[in-house]
């Protein structure tokens, strides 16, 4: 049993040994392969030599595929100062892009003299050079980088363990890269025949990418610079907060603020109304409303709060335009012009009109320009209809545009020389939609009617009553009343003359009694 | 460095009693012998070991910068005759065999070597700017032997040009060779210098203790 122990620990240190070996061998062959890439850029002359230790040295070169041969057909002979040449064994391996890297190594080697190399390709020199072995040293990178943080701010320190060769560690100089993660800000420092070095002057709180490579000084051994560690990440501590960058930042800031108060201040009323738009307020258009009336609307229009038939002019201010006559009292002249148009009357009027008949016999009578508060008065005094005073108020104005002769140009008649009638018709009922005479302000030589009422006339075919009739048709929206000329009675009349119209825009009077009118 | 008594034989004042005759004798020759004393070459004291090598790689770019210029010179420098120089080659297999006085010994035999044949090649050099290289580089060879002894090795160069050579000093042909151009002597020269010489002042023993 214990041979057989003995056995199976035999094979498995051989093993292991094997396995050491193999990766030992794999490892020196990604070495070699690694500083071969790295000499074919940096060294043009050919052989490429270099020396990994005080006792080696290694020499390589290239051929295209098509020109090259077996090892065998190459000789490489080297030659000592004051001695005999030697040769060395070639040997081949595939290289990139399809060439041939041909390779010699020399175990034992002599420093600090002279050394020819030749190398010949079936009897044929193709590469000759001399060197001193001591000045192409090429080393493996450091090993075991560390970096840790000092006890101060925006400072790392590096240490590392030098490559293991006996007489060169005073002549060993490093070089040090450290950037910021991620990025390619960083800087490089030259460390002369020490193993650590302490960064300064680094980001605080930043974290670093360092790495490190090394090369023989150059005063008694040269060579080239060796590949590049991996790189250790570390970070900085964090940085404290700087008195005066405090101090200026709060400075800057309240001048910023001061700055931006300012500019608000000057922009204030810009911005609140853009920010908060004052709601548009139609009291201006409502003079008296709201501070007479205290926003009581029926009380500004005139009307009782309890009216069931509460119609208020400003309801119907989308009604049609009605036709419309207005008589003028132009003159004595006055033919005994039929008396308007007879509406639409319901039965129970003819009382009505009949008033009317009266009113105009006294028109031709008493012409002045008070007969309208006069006729107002009468009105006043005659009994009306049940419904409430808002809605017996109606009120036809008609304008009469002409002598009613027919011979007198129409263009000489202006408006302003008519004057103004109006007469009051009888009252509908009241489930009739029709609009209402609130009032009737007289303005004296004004010509303005103010009404508070739109009018309409329902029956729009109004026959003609004669030459020279001028009908409008009367829009009163409450606000204004719109005044258009509608076909006369007579076309030709139309197209002699000018019809004169004016606009005519309602008036709320500050302190208006309601005229009650009736018939 | 002049040579110095660190300390007398005795410390008594010499004798002032000329009446009795018979002891003059023996006062003259106690006062001969003290005289002798005083003016005997005596070890001079111990010197501060030099381990920064930053001297000698002063001296390695002074004597690069003499081959420099020797091998732009076409005229007038060239050695009057063959001299004899060491061989610079290392064998670490052989330089590890050989102990520190070994070394110290062939570091001492080639630096007079090297003496010798540039103090020959500064008779023949008639420019003035290789004139001063080849003194500067004698200057530093002689520094370095200063610098040999103060690292305790046995030091055999006390003046320049000095005609008889070192004990020991082999005189074979594997330790030296013959060299008959300028440019070839200062190419050995700055060799030597950065290999052997080099070598033992890294690895001097002093050094490695920790002194600085």
């Amino acid at each position: 049993e214990k041979k057989m122990t003995n056995d199976h620990l035999k094979k498995l240190l051989v093993y292991c040994m094997l396995c050491c070996t193999q990766k030992i061998i794999v490892q020196g062959a990604q070495t070699f392969q690694t500083k071969v890439a790295l000499l074919r850029h940096v060294e043009p002359n050919n052989p490429k030599c270099f020396a990994e230790g005080i006792r080696d040295l290694t020499c390589f070169w290239e051929e295209d595929e098509e020109r090259a041969g077996s090892a065998k057909q190459y000789s490489f002979i080297y030659t000592y100062q004051n001695e005999n040449s030697s040769e060395c064994n070639v040997t081949a391996l595939p290289a990139a892009g399809g060439r041939i890297l041909y390779f010699c190594r020399l175990s034992q080697t002599q420093l600090f003299v002279p050394l020819d190399i030749q190398v010949f390709r079936d009897g044929l020199l193709i590469h000759n050079r001399r060197l001193h072995i001591e000045l192409f040293f090429l080393l493996d990178p450091p090993v075991n980088l560390t970096v840790k943080r000092t006890e101060k701010q925006g400072q790392l320190k590096a240490s590392w363990m030098p490559p293991p060769l006996k007489y060169l560690d005073d002549s060993m100089m490093y070089e040090v890269s450290y950037v910021i993660a991620g990025t390619q800000m960083g800087q490089v420092e030259e460390v002369r025949a020490s193993s650590e070095v302490i960064l300064l002057g680094l980001q605080p709180g930043a974290k670093y990418s360092v790495r490190i490579r090394v090369k023989l000084d150059g005063v008694s051994y040269n060579g080239y610079w060796s590949a590049w560690t991996d790189p250790v990440l570390m970070a900085t501590l964090p940085g404290d907060l700087d008195p005066l960058i405090v101090s200026l930042t709060l400075i800057i800031s309240l001048i910023l603020t001061l700055l931006s108060l300012t500019v608000l201040l000057s922009h204030r009323r810009f911005l609140l109304n853009k920010i908060w738009p004052v709601i548009p307020n139609p009291e201006s258009k409502f003079q008296g409303l709201f501070t007479v009336y205290g926003g009581d609307f029926e009380e500004w229009l005139g009307y009782s709060a309890g009216g069931l038939c509460l119609r208020p002019a400003y309801f119907y201010s989308e009604e049609l335009p009605a036709p419309l006559e207005v008589l003028s009292e132009v003159s004595l002249d006055l033919p005994s012009s039929p008396l308007p148009p007879k509406a639409k009357q319901a039965p129970g009027e003819d009382e009505k009109l009949k008033r009317i008949d009266s009113l105009m016999e006294r028109w031709r009578e008493t012409p002045h320009e008070h007969w309208l508060m006069d006729q107002l008065r009468v009105l006043h005094q005659l009994p009306g209809p049940q419904c409430s005073q808002l809605e017996s108020q109606d009120a036809y104005v008609t304008l009469n545009a002409q002598n009613h002769s027919g011979e007198e140009p129409l263009d000489d008649i202006l408006e302003e020389t008519l004057p103004l009638q109006a007469l009051f018709a009888s009252g509908r009922t009241c489930s009739e939609s029709h609009s209402d005479l609130g009032s009737l302000q007289q303005s004296s030589g004004s010509g303005r009617l103010s009404t508070q009422s739109s009018f309409e006339y329902p029956n729009h075919t109004w026959p003609p009553k004669g030459p020279g009739y001028t009908y409008m048709a009367v829009a009163d929206s409450g606000v204004s009343m719109d005044y258009s000329p509608m076909s006369s009675s007579r076309i030709d009349y139309m197209g002699k003359g000018v019809i004169y119209t004016n606009e005519y825009r309602n008036e709320i009077p500050a302190h208006r009694q309601p005229i009650p009118f009736a018939f | 460095m002049g040579n110095r008594r660190a300390k007398g034989r005795n410390g008594e004042d010499p004798v002032r009693d000329y009446v009795d005759s018979d002891m003059e004798a023996p006062r003259l020759l106690t006062l001969l012998l003290m005289l002798l004393e005083w003016t005997r070459p005596g070890r001079a004291s111990p010197l501060r070991p030099i381990c920064d090598l930053r001297v000698l790689k002063h001296f390695i770019e002074e004597a690069k910068d003499a081959e420099a210029a020797m091998l732009t010179c076409k005229e007038g420098c060239g050695l009057p005759e063959p001299v004899t120089v060491p061989q610079t080659k290392v064998d670490f297999n052989v330089w590890e065999r050989k102990n520190a006085p070994e070394q110290a010994k062939e570091v001492q035999s080639g630096l007079w070597l090297l003496s010798q044949a540039v103090g020959s090649l500064r008779g023949s050099v008639t420019d003035a700017t290789l004139h001063s290289h080849i003194d500067n580089s004698l200057r530093n060879i002689f520094s370095i032997g200063q610098v040999l002894r103060s690292l305790n090795f046995q030091v055999f160069l006390r003046a320049p040009c000095q005609e008889y050579p070192p004990p020991g000093v082999g005189v074979s042909g594997a330790e030296t060779w013959r060299v008959s151009s300028a440019s070839e002597l200062l190419q050995v020269h700055v060799n030597f210098l950065r290999g052997k010489v080099h070598l033992l002042l890294s690895n001097a023993a002093v050094c490695q203790q920790g002194g600085s």
